[in-house]
């Protein structure tokens, strides 16, 4: 996989780009310290009251146009900059989509996702930053500090040189040295604050036991020690900024102290114009005022060393577990296998949308880094058309075995046979087969249509109408006021969890596969809505194959096969009729969900005692 | 600016000093010009440097005690801004602890703790600019002007005409930006939010088989988001353009105007100079202020936001027993001392109960979840307005508000969590609460937590003797244990989240706790044992053992009281029987109060509320229930229905 840095590679592709952008911030500031310059010299030139006004004129054309050019390119520069650097931010978008997009299966339950992301996505954003606040202002500052030594050193090279050691403190010496003294309390203060940020949130999150534990107080008290810990290096901080601009500063009297010695001595010479010397003593302050910004510049160097960091960190964990069939799509798209993606995609096209088993032979996964397996010899075949539920306690392996299905991992040993195939080898064309409802489908910040329609953009209007009416949507939708068209966030508006999952199950059924895979997809509702929801989904599956992973057995009677896992292996199969008959485990939880039953078991129990 | 700000401790004398320390920072910005243009006349008329040391001296000084005053300045703003900071943030803390946890969980934990960190120190940054550049804007153009107008009446003219219309300039680009801002609001915010968008819903795209084609869509979508919003940009930097425009263009005009009249001999060089160099000086305030105007608008909104909260109405404060930190301690040792506690003749009475959620509760987490969307555009705003005037943020900040008052306005209605509740038990048992999703038993297991204050009727408790006090009392709360769907686990060590209620208890008061409430065999398999991290950055704990962890907090505090919210729901089935298995016996003696969904809790329960749209719709025990033929027959007869 290219790799390539986040920042190199962007300057090339943009180089001409971003030459203009800079010359057009270091021309702005030309024009702002020619504004000064000509202005100088029109006063010392006027004063000297020529006989012809029209002496004046080079000079006070001269100063009008820098004054209004200096506005306008920055106008135009600062355009220009944010456009280019919004195309960087696209090109770097698709970048980290393209190399998120192998791992989309086992992105989940790896980091708490949501948050993963957004932080990827704001690293993306805050690398804008380069650009905007350190290479262009950077460079277009050095571009002046160019020209301004060459003008000296034609006038006087031993001056240009004591200029040059100037200037060279204000972009260099301070803002690296600056960035020196300041990086371990930046450092420090980051590691205090994220503290306090956790520290905060545990609260926060804890405030009901904290309350009823009557502790509040004494954790309010130590959080606002710690506070007081971490604001000691914000001062610091805050101290050392005010220091490093009063020795800015300080250069900056030092440098027109200089040059007004310098062009006196000039003009004693007769090598300079008297006319020159305002002009030259002034242009120093905007001139000096270019500089500046370099320590904001540089000082920002470590943060964007993290967000580069962070971005390729992740990358790296993801790349590591490389035997990991997800990186087999990636392999398939080189040209060599582009035959065999061809091949599989005609295969496909014709048996899409009508019948599919699955077979899994002796199968064994173990998770990188692990030594207990998560499943071993597992042993199940599932005809076409049949509905199957998998039970069993968290951790016992269900989601690995959805995951092998998937084909988003591949099995140590054994084989997980899709269509007679290697699911692996089925590679992306594997959702013409199967369809996957989970606990919280994903739905887009779009219109409820799109959300649905999305599964087979090409489908037709009648075909989407099907899909919702077989989820019952129908009625719901009725009583929008946008009906299909309804954003899915609309300011206020949230559709509950019942209705988002009927709305996940209709793009489910659009998409038209011969097996459906539903992960706990009634976590979280209510009995009632539980109820209706299953059976909602039970009715329109039809003869889909339907493999359910269930934390529950309410509906299991339903099911031409359950399967317990516990500690990776099948312990209990078969039928609810078999397992009622024969196991007293499945009868004990089986009556958890059916109270009633117990109810009435134990009556007739009791009949049967009387008798 | 905000009136809001003449309210803070001690601001007065800090204005004071600032105000002055400004006077003499704008005479020493005088002096500074002054002093240079003396040099520069006198060296162009011909003096040699060493008659003009002094004044390239005084110049030199000058820019140095100019920046001296300005650290001391920005240290007087900055230690002002940290002291109001600190003791805000800990009022803020003390009230979301008076609060309680409903109203933390309806603004969003994510919402607060933001607000707490960044929201104070936003606030912070908007104190610390606020106060100089106030008074900066007030002061230093008028003195500078008054100075140029005693050198040159027409300088001062040019000088003051630009001002004014710069102001309204901007306010007019400003409200440009704004109306653009607010015609493109939706499609900015679909636009700036499709890349986080995607990669949620990664897996679900590659589900649908649609995640490699996506790729392309985000390309796109950058694109237009690329256009759009350079298109905003196009008239957000107008104003910083106008501020830029005008100031270089006064100066060219003084200087042009200057020249002229050297010309004519009507002027001499030296003032005509120091007029030079002082006309930027005069724009410089102004420039800060534009330059800063994001940090400012960003903390002043924080400000806002806090406020909002601070204002809150704590609840029970109104009623005879506020919550004060001394009496919560002295509270906690009756407790240990087992004074308070509940037993078999203690009463529970909740009598007429009505509750209503109105804008603080239940809305505030419409109001937040929408709040994430705006904000997020409002940073990006942020981030490229950089440099000066920032209308475009303004109008970012403005739209935001305007969609989240809509908000306020659709949801404004209250509405109803508990009406009427009526309920009295005496002495230990197991009271099961039961009722569809939204019909209230939350809110009224938060009721019966203290956490909640009945907006009407009475919610009490009397012990042996005489009266204990309202729920939400420190006395009640000490002496319950709290066990929600989710109980939260501190991020530190096993023991400290044991001994949540009981800090002082020996490590074989732990061990006993957590043998009885089924944790045996997680003690075994942990490394460290007692030791072990859980929590944030910790082990992870799985929902069952989550759920151990509060019973032993709640068996080693001895709390008498069990409020259980859910506690099984969401665990699959086996580990819900088992559970339920550790569960029952230690409901022995103790007053439980268990609300959920599952009805197979209700079998061995005492008496059983049946709750619906807020009210107690029908109560008693499982078997006269199922006489009754009500609510309750009927959803036990649909699981029924189901089993074959």
């Amino acid at each position: 996989m290219s790799r390539g840095g986040w920042i190199i590679p962007y300057i090339k592709q943009n180089s001409l780009r971003f030459a203009g952008i800079i010359a057009l911030a270091a021309l702005t500031l030309l024009c702002a310290s020619m504004l000064t310059f000509t202005s100088g010299y029109l006063i010392s030139k006027a004063s000297l009251r020529p006989e012809n006004i029209l002496m004046l004129y080079v000079p006070i054309v001269g100063v009008r146009t820098f004054g209004i050019a200096r506005s306008v390119l920055r106008y135009v520069e600062r355009l220009l900059a944010h456009s280019a650097v919004l195309r960087v931010l696209s090109a770097m978008r698709v970048r980290l989509y393209n190399q998120l997009e192998p791992h989309a299966l086992r992105l989940r339950g790896q980091y708490r996702t949501g948050d993963l992301l957004g932080v990827m996505s704001d690293d993306l954003e805050s690398l804008q930053n380069v650009y905007v606040r350190t290479i262009f202002p950077a460079i277009a500052a050095l571009i002046v500090y160019g020209v301004l030594i060459g003008l000296l050193g034609w006038f006087d090279p031993v001056f240009a040189g004591i200029i040059a050691l100037y200037v060279l403190v204000l972009v260099a010496v301070v803002p690296f040295g600056s960035l020196y003294i300041s990086r371990k309390w930046q450092q420090q203060l980051k590691q205090k604050q994220a503290k306090l940020y956790s520290q905060l949130t545990d609260s926060v999150m804890g405030l009901g036991d904290l309350l009823i534990s009557g502790r509040q107080h004494e954790f309010a008290e130590r959080y606002a020690e710690q506070e007081r810990d971490a604001a000691q290096y914000e001062r610091k901080l805050s101290r050392h900024k005010r220091y490093t601009a009063l020795v800015l500063q300080t250069v900056v009297g030092l440098i027109v102290t200089q040059t007004a010695v310098w062009a006196t001595g000039q003009v004693a010479d007769r090598s300079m114009e008297a006319t020159l010397l305002a002009a030259c003593v002034l242009v120093m302050l905007p001139l000096t005022e270019a500089f500046l910004p370099m320590t904001d510049a540089i000082q920002r160097i470590p943060s964007y060393g993290e967000s580069v960091a962070r971005l390729d960190k992740l990358n790296d964990e993801w790349n590591e577990g490389s035997a990991m069939p997800a990186m087999r799509s990636d392999s398939v798209a080189s040209p060599s296998a582009i035959g065999a993606i061809q091949q599989v995609q005609s295969i496909a096209s014709i048996s899409a949308r009508s019948t599919s088993s699955i077979q899994m032979q002796q199968v064994q996964y173990t998770y990188p880094g692990q030594h207990e397996p998560a499943l071993r010899n597992l042993n199940l075949t599932i005809e076409q058309g049949k509905k199957i539920a998998i039970i069993g306690p968290s951790g016992a392996g269900k989601s690995t075995l959805l995951k092998l299905i998937q084909g988003a991992y591949e099995p140590a040993s054994g084989q997980v046979l899709l269509h007679g195939k290697p699911v692996a080898q089925w590679a992306q064309d594997i959702h013409r087969f199967i369809a996957v409802l989970n606990q919280k489908p994903y739905l887009f910040d779009t219109t409820l249509l799109n959300n649905v329609r999305l599964s087979r953009p090409e489908a037709t209007a009648e075909e989407v109408q099907q899909a919702m009416q077989a989820a019952k949507l129908s009625k719901l939708i009725a009583a929008l006021p946008l009906g299909y068209n309804t954003p899915m966030q609309e300011a206020g508006r949230r559709f509950s969890g019942g209705e988002r999952q009927r709305i996940a199950l209709a793009r489910v059924l659009l998409q038209q596969t011969p097996i459906v895979i539903l992960d706990e997809p009634t976590v979280g509702l209510d009995s009632t809505t539980e109820r209706e929801l299953l059976d909602t989904i039970l009715g329109s599956l039809g003869d889909k194959t339907m493999i359910w992973v269930t934390h529950r057995l309410v509906r299991a009677e339903q099911m031409d096969e359950i399967v317990f896992i516990d500690e990776g292996e099948i312990i209990i199969h078969g039928s609810h009729q078999q397992l009622y008959a024969t196991s007293e485990r499945y009868r004990q939880l089986y009556r958890m969900d059916h109270p009633m039953m117990a109810d009435r078991v134990e009556q007739e129990e009791r009949y049967v005692v009387h008798a | 600016m905000g009136k809001d700000l003449w309210k803070l401790a001690g601001i007065r004398p800090v204005m004071v000093i600032t105000a002055a320390l400004t006077i003499v920072q704008t005479i020493v910005i005088v002096m500074q010009s002054v002093w240079l243009a003396q040099a520069v006349s006198g060296l162009f008329s011909g003096d040699t440097i060493q008659s003009q040391l002094g004044h390239i001296g005084g110049f030199g000084c000058a820019l140095i005690a100019r920046q001296l005053l300005s650290m001391l300045l920005q240290k007087l703003a900055y230690d002002f801004a940290e002291r109001t900071g600190q003791q805000l943030r800990r009022a803020l803390i003390d009230k979301l602890f008076a609060l309680g946890p409903r109203y933390a969980m309806g603004q969003g934990t994510g919402n607060l703790v933001t607000l707490v960190r960044e929201g104070i120190g936003k606030y912070r940054t908007y104190l610390e600019l606020i106060l100089p550049r106030m008074l900066s804007n007030g002061l230093t153009p008028l003195l500078i002007g008054l100075y140029v107008l005693r050198l040159d009446w027409l300088s001062a003219i040019i000088l003051g005409l630009v001002f004014p219309i710069l102001i309204a300039f901007m306010i007019l680009l400003g409200l440009a930006a704004q109306k653009q801002m607010d015609r493109q609001w939706a499609t900015y915010r679909v636009l700036s939010n499709h890349f986080v968008d995607s990669l949620r819903g990664l897996e679900t795209l590659r589900f649908l088989g649609r995640s490699r084609a996506h790729a392309a869509t985000i390309g796109r979508t950058s694109e237009q988001y690329r256009k759009a919003t350079i298109g905003s940009m196009r008239v957000a930097f107008l104003s910083s353009f106008a501020l830029d425009f005008f100031t270089m263009l006064s100066v060219a005009f003084v200087a042009v105007s200057l020249g002229l009249r050297l010309v004519h001999g009507e002027m001499l060089l030296e003032p005509a100079l120091t007029i030079l160099i002082l006309a930027p000086e005069f724009f410089v305030p102004i420039r800060s202020l534009g330059a800063d105007y994001h940090a400012t608008m960003d903390g002043k909104e924080a400000g806002e936001e806090i406020q909002r909260i601070m204002q809150q109405p704590i609840p029970g404060q109104s009623l005879e027993h506020p919550i004060t930190c001394s009496e919560s301690t002295a509270i906690v040792r009756d407790a240990s001392s087992g004074a308070t506690l509940w037993n078999e003749t203690s009463t529970l009475v909740i009598q007429d109960v009505s509750i209503h959620y109105g804008q603080d509760s239940d809305m505030s987490l419409t109001e937040a979840t929408n709040r994430s969307d705006p904000s997020i555009s409002a940073n990006k705003a942020h981030l490229y307005e950089q440099h000066l005037p920032q209308q475009a943020v303004q109008a970012t900040h403005q739209s935001a508000t305007t969609i989240q008052s809509g908000t306020l306005a659709v949801l404004k209605d209250q509405y109803t969590a508990l009406s009427n509740v009526s309920f009295t038990w005496q002495g230990y048992g197991k009271i099961g609460i039961i009722g569809a999703s939204g019909a209230g038993k939350s809110t009224l297991i938060d009721l019966l937590a203290g956490f909640l204050i009945p907006d009407a009727g009475t919610a009490s408790w009397h012990p042996t003797q005489g009266y204990g006090g309202a729920l939400h009392h420190t006395s009640w709360r000490t002496g319950a244990a709290y066990i929600p769907q989710h109980p939260y686990l501190f991020s530190g060590t096993l023991r400290d989240n044991i001994a949540l209620y009981e800090p002082q208890a020996t490590d074989e008061e732990v061990l006993e706790a957590m043998q009885r409430a089924g944790l045996g065999k997680l003690l075994q398999s942990l490394p460290q044992g007692l030791d072990e991290q859980v929590g944030e950055g910790g082990r992870m704990l799985s929902g069952g053992q989550e759920q151990r962890v509060a019973l032993a907090r709640a068996l080693l505090g001895q709390r008498h009281v069990l409020l259980l919210d859910e506690p099984t729901a969401h665990l699959d089935i086996e580990t819900e029987y088992e559970l339920k298995q550790t569960m029952l016996p230690l409901f022995a003696n103790k007053l439980v109060l268990l609300a959920t969904h599952r009805l197979h809790w209700m079998t061995d329960m005492d008496w059983i509320i049946v709750m619906d749209q807020g009210r107690i719709v029908e109560q008693g025990t499982h078997a006269g229930l199922l006489q009754q033929g009500g609510l309750y027959c009927s959803w036990m007869n649909e699981q029924w229905e189901g089993s074959a």
